[in-house]
């Protein structure tokens, strides 16, 4: 009894806050270096009406477009939204500043795995405020496959594939192909010279089969809607659902050698001159209208599942794993390299090579 | 004032805007991309220093030497395919088309594209040779293929085409100029003397045209080996050129020095490739007296 008249109490107060924040209009603007889908208009016009706050996207196609970005004068951007393997990488390089987590009302509710994470908190610092969350598996066209892969060694062994695969431009692709050579317990954030080059050489081997690799959610779709591929890597949850609304019915899977886990923080860009809506974003981003619109595009899973409640059914909660947090520690979570700039090279290598 | 003076004054007048801008959009951007080339990559940055430890890695590590050769080989098929068009068409509309209008209108047409943005024209060629394309459909529908043949897009010919395509105007302007300028007494005296229309071509209309011909190679290979939209849109996992590793060197790598030394070999192709054609041309000149 005493706790739900905390709970209520609490309740009317946060509500009050929201009232008062929702009032003191910050008109500005937000340029925010991001990924598809993260500032769609279907959410991001409640939050421009309730703020007076212009948010104006420009989307990367991985992450090490965002320190790339901000390191070539990129002193437009307000606010970015790097994986967790590159918000470290970003508050080295000194492009973001802490975040007073005392001006967010629901901080509280985010997962702590999250919150608490290594790569957004530096000397008691916050740097980052969880978004979402979810995997890189694998997709493949239903209609394209008689029996369902399980492996990506299939992609090397099976030739009936030849042509048909596509590949995110990404480093990432070392780690997937590292597990699959040296097993899944392998410590694919550092690799030795020789395993890299192991891992170049395999993926060399694959490019006859590639079709093309694929720098964006966009592109993805469109070599799936022409005909171009039948499977790929992919963000899961997101390429797959723009496709089923175009009629083509994909399968997502987690092949035998494990998908990578990724999640992605907001981050203020250090000296922005719009620090007010930047606050009130960082607010909304982790609020029930926030985290709904976010899920509901994108089809990843939600850093405030309390805030998710108000909008999912426990069925709907389950299946984007909301319910069971364990899910992202049978991932393997992204971290930033030991040697970033060997991953980096190797995978030039891999694009460049004849 | 006397005139001497006054004639300085009005030089520095008329010159002084262009040579501003030429010293702070061309000269100092050189320079600061020279001395970047020889700073030392240090994460998460570069620090400044001077050595030639980037210009090492570019002569040690194969993968520049491969993606700079292709870029070389491909931007030699843009400028051949531009040119195996690009002449016929020139001599078309100087020689064969008699009304002046019509010349026009044909020369206008040439070179219109040339107003459409560059995105949009490669596009178009990805719905032409797609898997489900414009060209597969018509092959499949006389009946030369019985399935799509995945062999016109994501690869160098596909970014060959859409380069020659999208560079050909840049051919026909300096070809058409040239052939615009031969006065037509030389063609009438060479038949006089005997010649047929093949040897008259080959030895008075081709010859005088080579300036021009050459114009158009310097500018057709210098915008595909500086290429990096193409090789994105309709390029295959083969296709990485020059131009996207500079790219990738200052975008995701974050290795500006690299970058910089790689820009600075290619400024020197490039540098070579205009000085070699600038030879050519005045030794033909001599060559005709």
């Amino acid at each position: 009894m005493k706790n739900r008249l905390l709970s209520t109490v609490g309740a009317a107060i946060l509500a009050a806050g929201i009232a008062a924040s929702g009032q003191a209009k910050a008109d500005g603007e937000l340029n925010v270096l991001t990924w598809e889908g993260y500032t769609d208009p279907s959410f991001v016009e409640g939050f421009e009406a309730a703020t007076g706050c212009k948010v104006t996207p420009t989307y990367v196609g991985s992450n090490d477009e965002f320190p790339a970005k901000l390191a070539g004068g990129g002193g437009i951007y307000d606010l970015v939204s790097p994986s967790i393997d590159t918000t470290s990488i970003m508050i080295k390089a000194g492009f973001v500043e802490p975040i007073d987590t005392s001006r967010l009302e629901h901080w509280s509710e985010v997962y702590p795995q999250f919150s608490g994470h290594d790569g957004i908190n530096v000397d008691g610092e916050v740097y980052g405020v969880p978004y979402t969350w979810g995997a890189i598996p694998f997709m493949y066209r239903a209609d394209a496959f008689e029996t369902a892969p399980t492996s990506i060694t299939q992609l090397w062994d099976d030739p009936a594939l030849a042509g048909k695969i596509s590949l995110w431009d990404d480093k990432t692709n070392l780690y997937i192909t590292a597990r699959m050579l040296y097993g899944n317990d392998a410590d694919i954030y550092d690799l030795s010279d020789e395993q890299l080059a192991e891992v170049r050489d395999k993926l060399i081997e694959l490019k006859p089969k590639i079709r093309k690799y694929w720098a964006s959610a966009g592109e993805l779709v469109n070599l799936y809607a022409n005909g171009e591929v039948t499977i790929s890597n992919t963000w899961g949850g997101y390429q797959s659902a723009l496709l089923a609304e175009q009629g083509i019915e994909m399968v997502e899977f987690i092949p035998e050698e494990n998908a990578d886990g990724w999640a992605d923080s907001w981050q203020i860009v250090k000296g922005t001159p719009n620090e007010d809506c930047a606050y009130q974003w960082l607010n909304y981003a982790i609020s029930p209208e926030g985290q709904c619109g976010v899920v509901n595009i994108t089809g990843y899973s939600g850093s405030n599942p309390t805030a998710l409640e108000t909008c999912k059914t426990p069925e709907e909660m389950a299946a984007l794993h909301q319910d069971d947090f364990g899910y992202i520690d049978s991932l393997v979570l992204w971290q930033e390299p030991a040697r970033i700039d060997a991953y980096i090279n190797t995978w030039n290598a891999v694009k460049a090579a004849e | 004032m006397n005139h001497a003076r006054r004639h300085k004054m009005g030089f520095w007048v008329l010159f002084s805007a262009p040579m501003l801008w030429w010293v702070t959009v061309l000269l100092v951007p050189y320079l600061i991309m020279l001395s970047i080339s020889f700073y030392s990559r240090q994460f998460p940055f570069h620090v400044p220093d001077f050595q030639f430890g980037n210009y090492a890695i570019l002569l040690q590590d194969s993968q520049y030497w491969t993606v700079l050769l292709r870029s070389v080989k491909v931007s030699i098929l843009v400028s051949l395919a531009a040119f195996a068009m690009g002449y016929p068409l020139a001599y078309f509309l100087a020689f064969k088309v008699r009304s002046e209008r019509l010349r026009l209108f044909l020369y206008v047409a040439t070179i219109v594209p040339l107003w459409v943005s560059y995105l949009l024209r490669a596009y178009t060629w990805k719905t032409i040779l797609g898997s489900e394309g414009i060209l597969n459909s018509f092959l499949m529908w006389i009946g030369v293929l019985d399935e799509p043949s995945s062999l016109f897009l994501y690869n160098e010919f596909a970014m060959v085409v859409t380069m020659a395509y999208i560079f050909t105007p840049f051919m026909v302007m300096p070809i058409y100029a040239s052939l615009e300028k031969i006065p037509r007494s030389l063609i009438e005296a060479s038949k006089d003397l005997g010649a047929g229309r093949f040897s008259t071509f080959l030895r008075i209309t081709l010859p005088l045209t080579m300036p021009g011909v050459l114009a158009g190679f310097t500018f057709t290979f210098g915008l595909s080996v500086g290429d990096f939209v193409s090789p994105l849109l309709v390029g295959g996992p083969y296709s990485n050129m020059i131009s996207n590793v500079i790219a990738t060197q200052f975008g995701m790598a974050m290795n500006w020095p690299l970058g910089a030394a790689l820009g600075v070999v290619m400024l020197f192709i490039v540098l070579g490739v205009i000085t070699a054609s600038d030879k050519l041309e005045r030794a033909g000149r001599l060559n005709l007296g």
